[in-house]
């Protein structure tokens, strides 16, 4: 890529920070749903009720194509990725891991890999070597995450 | 032992992996067009995986509170997040803002919701990842 190195405001910040509310919201939701159904039912439902509302945002706001040429076709196979996900998380749950072991190892690789694609520019996204701020940033957030999971009773 | 921690891990690269591939199709689409795909085809793969499995329909799930359901659409506005800041921001900002925001905002919940936890444990942890957003935050002003 040959864009310039786009710099990080502070709605950057807080779209991410928001998204992590979110998430939490998310598995709340579908965490419950599995409480009364499957592991199975609680990932499908969230995916059926998703693929209707995002066709429905889609239909309604029109997003202009940010290329006119198709993407490669493994672009469109994110979701996959995603559907394995559950399945891994829900096996290692029940494990001597425990859900808070799962959590911090989950963490720990979605880290680790995410640094590694920044660095050697993966799938076609905007290579960046992280600095030396970056990394004392990296660790305040995972050193504070592991504590809450481990003794914030947060899991 | 060893297995599922590597399964664990994994299961984070995967979630890494995914926001990747769903970033590199917004860039050329739209976030909102890369969630759509994330959606259809995770459905498309979570069906075929429960029909070689069985068992989709077990338990009550009709049983369920209302808001059990609302997860979809809540879904539908993360992927669509992830996928627009990936390029802009980076993997591993995006991965560790997410997880700041993830973190913070269930203790938040525990505590509205009356969830034992140590309050000290509590208070240390959010200030390690409040400190730790500040230091990005201020590291990008100066650069």
């Amino acid at each position: 890529m040959s864009s310039p190195s786009p710099s990080t405001h502070i709605y950057h910040f807080a779209a991410a920070f928001g998204a992590g509310g979110l998430l939490t919201l998310m598995i709340l939701f579908n965490g419950t749903l599995a409480v009364y159904g499957s592991l199975f039912f609680a990932s499908w439902v969230p995916h059926l009720t998703g693929t209707v509302a995002a066709l429905m945002i889609l239909l309604f706001l029109r997003p202009k194509r940010a290329m006119p040429t198709r993407p490669p076709l493994w672009t469109y196979l994110g979701g996959v990725s995603g559907g394995v996900t559950v399945m891994l998380t829900s096996a290692t749950m029940n494990t001597a891991l425990a859900l808070s072991g799962t959590i911090a190892l989950g963490l720990a690789g979605q880290v680790l890999f995410s640094l590694f694609a920044d660095m050697r520019g993966l799938f076609g996204l905007p290579q960046r070597m992280p600095s030396r701020r970056d990394y004392l940033s990296l660790a305040l957030i995972l050193v504070g995450s592991l504590i809450l999971i481990f003794f914030g009773g947060s899991a | 032992m060893i297995l599922f921690a590597a399964l664990a891990i994994l299961a984070g690269v995967l979630v890494s992996l995914s926001r990747q591939i769903n970033g590199r199709l917004a860039l050329s689409t739209s976030a909102m067009e890369s969630s759509f795909w994330n959606h259809i085809v995770g459905l498309g793969f979570v069906t075929i995986a429960a029909l070689l499995f069985g068992g989709l329909f077990a338990g009550e799930p009709l049983a369920a509170p209302w808001w059990a359901w609302l997860g979809g659409p809540v879904g539908v506005i993360f992927i669509a997040a992830g996928s627009w800041l990936i390029p802009r921001i980076g993997a591993a900002q995006t991965a560790l803002l997410i997880i700041a925001g993830q973190m913070i905002s269930g203790v938040v919940l525990d505590i509205i919701m009356g969830a034992p936890g140590s309050p000290l444990a509590r208070a240390v942890g959010v200030a390690l990842i409040l400190a730790g957003m500040y230091v990005a935050q201020s590291a990008k002003q100066r650069s």
